[in-house]
């Protein structure tokens, strides 16, 4: 007989370690909203077509909503909450401090991107991949990087503006 | 079509044989245990069935020690930045900073009951009684300083909360800080004039964004309740099929419960993916049910289908309310005799399929009962005339149900959240728990209020100097509406259009205020004959109508599909005539701000008049310009057409809109960029699609929308501001006309008319095709 037994399993969110109980196949996504209470990742379309839920995965977006609990132990994952505190420590400022946003935040709400805002999540955080690989990206690299997700409100223009925005900012080492 | 994903990634859990599945009956009763909500400022107002008395002052506002400021507004947070909106109207007529404002949006025990948070209404219409009602409060604490100051009204200013006059001054905190006003609205304070404005048409940034920025934001998804559990509805796996029987779990989860009442069908869990398992583990027998027509016949099985009959839903309509008397909207000179003598004519069908709302988030409701008292937490956009839905679905008086709004995923329309509230309530009181219940993708998708398709014959005749002479329309859809809500005044709601309540076998009064919405209408233009004709085939659903696709409001209601219709016939009767489009809409128009919004959307675009289709249509991508006009918005859409693949991409455009006075220009310039991009999707991507037995347009894959690398590069938008005349709604409007724009501007590009939605690629490949253009 296999069980959905419940496994205590040790995850790394937002740079702490958490204690959780959940079944290994779980998704990250139910472990991070509903054991950690983070409101960052949302539960879209569950099938990885939408982008709502997506974290970063040691630096990469991947999409909480199929990734099984247990394939992140050992690994760090970053949600939208602790991007502040990735961005002071790539910087080598304290986390600590309570917190400037991540560049890409702060240009979200210069752009005054939102309007419902529950996909923005997957957005930003895929930005947050893309501008580590891509210091200054095209437009275009933009439009490519974020045609994963989906917005239904149409902020796309002004996403892919804070995008250029964050971009320039982060160039120059922060504000 | 590729079928929905949904067995394939949540099924793949194995499970040990199913224990004891333990099925919950439904049962009523319970001690009493509720407490009211308390004001910020310590108050509850009493109140009646349909909330507190809107004509008392301190129902809209309190002031508090600190000078600020909290609105109490029964409109709901929809993304759409309004509340931000609302609380600038409060501040600039009570002479406070903006920062100073705090807000309570819609909760039935404390804030007015504002109707229906929908079209484009926010600002517009709603706005209407706060700004009263600051206004009445800057009067009342400007007589209280008098006395307390000694000096008269007439001595005193006012500014950033602070009285002063004569070398003294006090702060309305002094005044009345978290003091009741103990005043009704009178009616007699005056509003200030749009000169004295300092925060209305400036660009405050939205309250909310912060927070959504840094993932503090509280989605009505992310509330949780202690000892609350998960909860997921299992609709029937045919629109129309009946639950014969419920066997329990095929697998054993822990801790499921099966919830059950009619052909509703629900499972609750303590831990919320095991609640999704449950709902795809549960051992039901369904009957068989094939009653959709092949989407290939839509048309027909739309015109074929019976009219909506009164007489045959006597509950629909409240006293006072009446159905138009006559099917025929509008009936001028005699259309007949002047299509029989115009110098050329056309006779055209057009037709829009059934669109979903699409919300991101599947729509989420969350339920706690006290006894009999209970409390919810939702997105509904009518929380009072769903709060009275949900009391008169358990039998209850309204005040024994509690709804408390809390944003959801934007919604468009009426997307799942009236049901979701419902489901979560049965369900909680089911298991004696809270209980939170968010759709799947597949039920939001699969079980939704969609948008009617919609057939157009279309008529139009010119003279000889190419002048408008007859406009004709015939046109079939079902409902616009579906809400458990009457539009005001009249107050309350009826569970019955709510497709949670009649799987469970609740019959009573489905609500109806209208037929549909109504027909086209050559809206901005002058033509001396013109007739317009709806017929209304009534408020279908999954378990009753002639074509039991469920049908209710979505953006624009039926503006979209009414304008594809309307402003496609004028524009082919332009080049019918040979004339410029836009040069033919200012012939026959007659009021400024129209043409004012139409020249500045031409100017601002570069549009470059001549006939259309455009003369040069060499190569195998053709690029082409169209103009759509709704109401006082003017739009340009500039296109490319791949002939080869049949793809369309609208790389730019301009978007002029006078909405009366701006309250705030960034967020109109915001819901402009919004509504036309989703009217983009809508109008190049989106289609429901179903087999004989339901829906199946039911993720992302299968019901594709616009994504990033199709975006338009520029979307420029023109601001036409009238600070002195009131507002008009901004976040449908710019929405109306993007079908016919795109569509016109598909024809300036290849000279093929698309008169049939969506221009997706095999769909525009085919008929270009078909007209030996590809």
């Amino acid at each position: 007989l296999e069980v959905s037994l419940a496994s205590k399993l040790k995850i790394k969110v937002n740079g702490l370690v958490h204690s959780v109980t959940a079944s290994l196949d779980t998704p990250l996504l139910y472990v991070l909203h509903n054991e950690l209470r983070l409101h960052g990742p949302r539960f879209g379309c569950g099938l990885a077509q939408c982008g709502a839920c997506s974290v970063l995965l040691d630096g990469k977006e991947i999409r909480s909503c199929v990734t099984p609990v247990a394939a992140v132990s050992g690994k760090a994952i970053t949600t939208l909450e602790g991007l502040p505190a990735m961005w002071s420590s790539s910087r080598g400022t304290t986390a600590a401090s309570p917190a400037a946003l991540h560049p890409l935040q702060q240009a979200w709400i210069d752009e005054q991107v939102f309007q419902c805002g529950y996909c923005q999540n997957g957005m930003i955080i895929q930005a947050a991949d893309l501008l580590t690989t891509v210091k200054r990206p095209t437009e275009d690299q933009i439009r490519t990087a974020l045609n994963g997700h989906l917005c239904r409100c149409g902020t796309n223009i002004r996403i892919i503006r804070a995008v250029q925005r964050a971009a320039a900012v982060m160039t120059k080492g922060g504000k | 079509m590729s079928e929905f994903q949904k067995e394939r990634h949540f099924s793949r859990k194995r499970f040990v044989k199913a224990g004891g599945a333990l099925i919950v009956g439904l049962s009523l009763g319970g001690p009493t245990a509720s407490a009211g909500a308390k004001g910020v400022a310590g108050y509850q107002p009493p109140l009646g069935p349909y909330g507190p008395d809107v004509s008392q002052l301190d129902t809209w506002l309190a002031i508090h020690a600190d000078n600020t400021v909290t609105l109490y507004t029964g409109i709901i947070p929809l993304g759409t930045g309004s509340i931000t909106g609302v609380l600038q109207i409060a501040a600039d007529e009570l002479d406070v900073p903006f920062s100073a404002m705090r807000v309570v949006t819609a909760d039935t025990s404390r804030t007015a009951d504002q109707f229906v948070s929908s079209g484009s209404r926010a600002i517009s219409s709603h706005g209407v009684p706060i700004r009263q009602a600051a206004a009445e409060a800057r009067a009342f604490l400007v007589n209280l300083a008098s006395t307390t100051l000694g000096l008269p009204v007439a001595e005193l200013t006012v500014t950033d909360g602070v009285v002063s006059g004569g070398g003294k001054s006090t702060t309305y905190g002094q005044l009345l800080g978290d003091k009741l006003f103990n005043a009704q609205i009178t009616g007699k304070a005056k509003a200030k004039t749009p000169a004295d404005y300092k925060i209305v048409g400036t660009s405050v940034p939205r309250i909310d964004i912060p927070g959504k920025a840094a993932g503090t934001h509280t989605f009505v998804q992310n509330i949780r309740l202690p000892g609350m559990v998960h909860g997921r509805v299992v609709r029937p796996p045919a629109s129309g099929a009946t639950l014969l029987k419920v066997k329990g779990f095929k697998k054993a989860i822990p801790g499921a419960q099966i919830v059950r009442k009619g052909d509703w069908l629900g499972v609750v869990a303590p831990r919320e993916y095991d609640a999704i398992q449950a709902s795809l583990m549960v051992d039901a027998v369904w009957s068989d049910w094939s009653g959709l027509p092949p989407i290939a016949s839509l048309e027909k099985a739309i015109r074929e289908a019976p009219l909506y009959n009164p007489a045959e839903h006597p509950n629909d309509l409240r006293p006072g309310q009446a159905f138009p008397s006559s099917p025929i909207s509008l009936n001028t000179g005699n259309v007949d005799a002047a299509l029989a003598a115009a110098a050329k004519k056309l006779s055209i069908t057009y037709t829009t399929p059934y669109h979903s709302h699409g919300s991101i988030g599947p729509s989420c409701g969350v339920a706690m009962w006290q006894g009999n008292q209970l409390t919810v937490w939702s997105a509904s956009q009518t929380p009072y005339g769903t709060r009275e839905a949900i009391a008169k679905f358990f039998g209850l008086p309204n005040n024994n149900v509690r709804l408390i709004s809390v944003e959801g995923s934007g919604c468009y329309g009426q997307n799942g959240s009236d049901d979701a509230t419902l489901d979560a309530a049965i369900m909680a009181q089911a298991v004696g728990k809270p209980v939170r219940v968010q759709y799947m993708r597949w039920d939001e998708f699969g079980w939704e209020n969609y948008k009617s398709a919609r057939v157009f014959d279309m008529n139009g005749g010119i003279d000889a100097n190419g002048r408008v002479v007859a406009w004709k329309s015939e046109s079939w859809g079902f409902t616009g509406y579906g809400r458990p809500e009457f539009h005001e005044p009249a107050h309350g709601g009826e569970p019955g259009s709510l497709i949670s309540a009649q799987l469970t076998g609740w019959s009573g009064a489905e609500v109806e205020e209208g037929q549909g919405g109504g027909a086209p209408t050559p809206g901005n233009y002058s033509v001396p004959n013109a007739w317009s004709k709806f017929n209304y085939l009534g408020a279908p659903s999954p378990r009753r109508g002639a074509l039991r696709i469920k049908t209710g409001s979505m953006r624009t209601v039926n503006g979209y599909d009414n304008t594809f219709a309307s402003e496609s016939l004028f524009d082919e009767l332009a080049a019918l005539a040979g004339i410029d489009a836009v040069q033919f809409r200012l012939n026959h128009m007659t009021n400024p701000r129209t043409i004012a919004a139409l020249r500045a959307a031409a100017d601002t675009a570069g549009w470059q008049y001549r006939p259309s289709p455009n003369p040069n249509r060499q190569g195998r991508v053709l690029s082409g310009r169209g103009v759509s006009v709704s109401g006082t918005v003017a739009s340009v859409f500039e296109v490319t057409v791949d002939t080869k693949t049949g793809k369309i991409t609208v790389p730019r455009i301009t978007t002029a809109i006078d909405a009366g006075q701006h309250v705030n220009p960034d967020m109109i310039a915001s819901q402009v960029e919004g509504a036309v991009t989703q009217g983009i999707s809508r109008v190049i991507r989106e289609q429901v699609t179903w087999n004989a037995s339901g829906i199946t347009s039911r993720d992302w894959v299968t019901y594709p929308i616009l994504r990033m690398t199709d975006t338009p590069r520029a979307i420029n938008v023109v601001l036409l501001p009238h600070q002195d005349l009131p507002s008009s709604g901004v976040g449908e409007p710019p929405q109306n006309g993007v079908g016919a724009g795109v569509a016109n501007a598909v024809f300036d590009a290849t000279a093929v008319r698309m008169r049939s939605t969506p221009l997706s690629p095999p769909r525009v490949r085919a008929m270009l095709k078909a007209a030996g253009v590809a």
